[in-house]
């Protein structure tokens, strides 16, 4: 039983760690071109999860060609939030930047609550499931998990086989060898942050059809640990090295709750909590840099 | 010498006059204030959003049909004043501190919830000011020896008594119960009650595990809870984690006899989210629409009745908030915890909190959302609850059965 329980609890903690890394890219992406910590990171993953929601519910279309729609207003977010905010504080001390993705994150909870409500919303999209006899997986999650890694790999081969993506890898290498290169280091800026913010918002469409209910303004947050949790073990500024560490997540959250669960007198839900932080103390403690190298 | 010690005896009276008007006599008053930290933004917006509009519904009627609070044959207008604690322990201490200290307020409402409840209370307890408990339903607050709180919300402990009891009458076999809920004060206190009152009816605990706030999946823990094969699963915590339970229950194809999830299950919200998987779902609610409280059972009850009835509440409530939405039951009880106060200070003569937390001990009546009584440390016994059932789409009350509104559906429909 203990066996199926685990084989069940891994499969799960696969599929839902894929998507975690693809919430996760964005903020790698950002940090590694621009070294700015993204504290509003969950604020975006909530805006993606409401422009699945009012897809639905509003248009009948279906969460998955939510995708480009989200992509879309993710940049054009990124592009607002450069410009306006993020643009003018690179130079300054790094706090200044920190507190301003987090005011952006805050302004975007209270613009989703008077658009909204802070009602805590869901929508139903039966795809029907696959029962696999030691677990159950709905396609729907299946479907989440494709999403996440095709993404994975789409960004991959941008990075390294169009001239934008080289240019944008020139900038995290040198931005004053890029400068010389000839490329223009204030527009990869402004286009890293606007695809980050695009791919976080993209990852709030694919974690609703992993968990479609409980959309509300303020859902972002458990997300954001999650994430620092998730670049850090995937390498800091590593977007795709991103999505191999939501895997190495949920495969810790979900596998080391079957084994704290035969130790009687535990709980072992809060002990996942506890053992994916202290594993964060540990590796940050030994390779600062994050499991797999930024590149 | 004695005319500056005078002036200085005067000076520290006024100090303390201006500084707890609750000392002022009566004929001073010229309106008297309820001060409420409350929940605008973070995980329990909606609950205070709800609680608001019930205070200014209640306020309302107060000032225009009761007249305002009558003390000494004077009318007094009842006015309301609220901040937004953000759903954060801290913000709550520092504004019933500046409600208090500088806004001056009379008596304080305690935020919704019990975490943030039981963190307001040592800044009431600190300046003897009365702290009205709308939604902190948490038995755990009341053990701590707090003088001035008064709960209108039912105790925790209480919360899934009548749901047992009906599976009992619909069920004398049902046996294995699971209890799977959120590491809340709230969540821990209405869990240990259920099972004090499981074992007590003949049931047999197979699982209880909780999950943490804010939790994003629950597979791993309905996977064990699966494994333990329960009849009947009791859970939840509040909000969207009460979602998130039912849909991840169907996606696992875990199917029980009865699942009842406290908070959530009783808001409209729930049933819009979950559509067809809410098919069947319970949860125990303090105050339904359709509840048929009036003073005529009053009457019968040999109990006085304050208040508006229910459809002129519902009218009010809907005035406060601008919206054309039928409130839900954290609505009402803040309302009922407001009729309380104008009872019991009318009661007392005064805004002495003192002498008003006396009245409260004596105080014993009926509104629109049920009975009222507290004990003597202030918990509320009065008050019955009711059980709702997702049917069609709708909220029906089917337990207990002189209140119901549609037979139980038990068992109930399966997840495919």
């Amino acid at each position: 039983m203990i066996f199926e329980q685990l084989s069940g609890n891994l499969l799960q903690g696969v599929i839902l760690g894929g998507v975690y890394g693809m919430a996760t890219m964005g903020l790698s992406l950002i940090f590694g071109v621009l070294k700015v910590v993204n504290v509003g990171h969950g604020a975006f993953i909530m805006v993606g999860a409401y422009v699945a929601l009012t897809l639905f519910q509003t248009f009948g279309v279906a969460p998955p060609l939510a995708v480009p729609a989200a992509m879309v207003i993710g940049m054009a977010l990124g592009m607002v939030f450069y410009y306006s905010a993020i643009r003018k504080l690179l130079k300054g001390p790094e706090l200044a930047s920190l507190l301003a993705t987090f005011s952006c994150g805050v302004i975007l909870e209270e613009v989703c609550k008077q658009l909204f409500t802070s009602e805590a919303r869901g929508y139903n999209w039966e795809l029907g499931k696959l029962d696999l006899g030691f677990t159950v997986l709905p396609h729907a999650k299946l479907l989440a998990f494709g999403g996440s890694a095709l993404i994975g790999i789409l960004l991959y081969l941008w990075f390294h086989k169009t001239r934008a993506g080289m240019a944008m890898r020139c900038v995290v290498e040198s931005d004053e060898g890029a400068r010389v290169c000839g490329i223009d280091v204030d527009w990869e800026y402004a286009l890293s942050f606007s695809i980050g913010i695009g791919l976080t918002v993209v990852s709030g469409v694919l974690l609703t059809m992993f968990i479609p209910v409980g959309i509300n303004p303020y859902m972002g947050g458990s997300y954001t640990l999650k994430a620092f949790v998730i670049a850090v073990l995937g390498g800091l500024a590593s977007p795709y090295g991103a999505f191999f560490g939501g895997l190495v997540f949920g495969l810790i959250e979900n596998g080391s709750y079957t084994l704290f669960a035969q130790i009687p007198g535990l709980e072992p839900f809060a002990m996942t909590r506890f053992f994916s932080f202290a594993m964060l103390l540990v590796i940050l403690l030994l390779r600062p840099t994050g499991l797999l190298k930024a590149k | 010498m004695k005319t500056n010690r005078l002036s200085i005896g005067l000076l520290i009276l006024t100090a303390l006059l201006c500084g707890f008007p609750s000392l002022l006599p009566a004929a001073a008053l010229k309106r008297i204030v309820i001060g409420h930290p409350e929940a605008l933004s973070g995980q329990y917006a909606k609950a205070g959003e709800q609680a608001i509009g019930g205070i200014q519904a209640a306020v309302e009627w107060v000032n225009t049909v009761h007249g305002g609070v009558r003390i000494e044959g004077r009318q007094i207008p009842l006015d309301y004043k609220f901040y937004d604690c953000e759903s954060r322990k801290e913000s709550v201490t520092s504004l019933l501190e500046r409600l208090i200290t500088s806004d001056k307020v009379h008596f304080t409402m305690a935020p919704y919830s019990s975490g943030l409840t039981l963190a307001g209370a040592p800044v009431t307890e600190k300046y003897g000011m009365i702290y009205l408990n709308h939604g902190g339903a948490s038995d755990k607050i009341f053990e701590q020896g707090f003088e001035y709180i008064v709960q209108t919300i039912g105790p925790g402990s209480q919360y899934h008594a009548g749901t047992l009891e009906m599976i009992r009458h619909l069920d004398p076999k049902a046996k294995r119960l699971a209890l799977a809920y959120e590491d809340s004060e709230f969540a821990r206190s209405v869990m240990d009650g259920a099972e004090a009152k499981a074992k007590q009816l003949g049931f047999q605990i197979v699982f209880k595990r909780t999950y943490p706030q804010a939790v994003a999946d629950l597979t791993p823990l309905l996977s064990d809870l699966k494994a333990s094969n329960p009849e009947i699963v009791l859970g939840g915590g509040h909000f969207q984690d009460g979602q998130l339970l039912n849909k991840q229950l169907a996606d696992l194809k875990i199917n029980v006899k009865l699942l009842s999830l406290i908070a959530a299950a009783t808001l409209p919200a729930f049933g819009n989210a979950l559509g067809p998987l809410a098919e069947g779902v319970m949860g125990p609610s303090h105050w339904e629409y359709g509840v048929t409280f009036s003073p005529e059972a009053a009457q019968k009850n040999e109990l006085p009745w304050i208040g508006p009835e229910q459809d002129e509440f519902v009218n009010l409530f809907k005035k406060a908030t601008g919206q054309e939405l039928i409130p839900d039951y954290h609505a009402a009880e803040a309302a009922a915890a407001v009729l309380a106060l104008v009872a019991a200070v009318e009661k007392a003569g005064s805004v002495d909190s003192d002498l008003v937390r006396k009245a409260f001990g004596e105080l014993e009546f009926m509104s629109f959302y049920g009975t009222w009584k507290i004990d003597a440390t202030g918990k509320q016994v009065g008050h019955d609850m009711v059980d709702v059932q997702w049917q069609q789409g709708e909220r029906k009350i089917v337990w207990p059965l002189a209140t119901k509104t549609a037979d139980v559906v038990y068992p109930k429909p399966r997840f495919k």
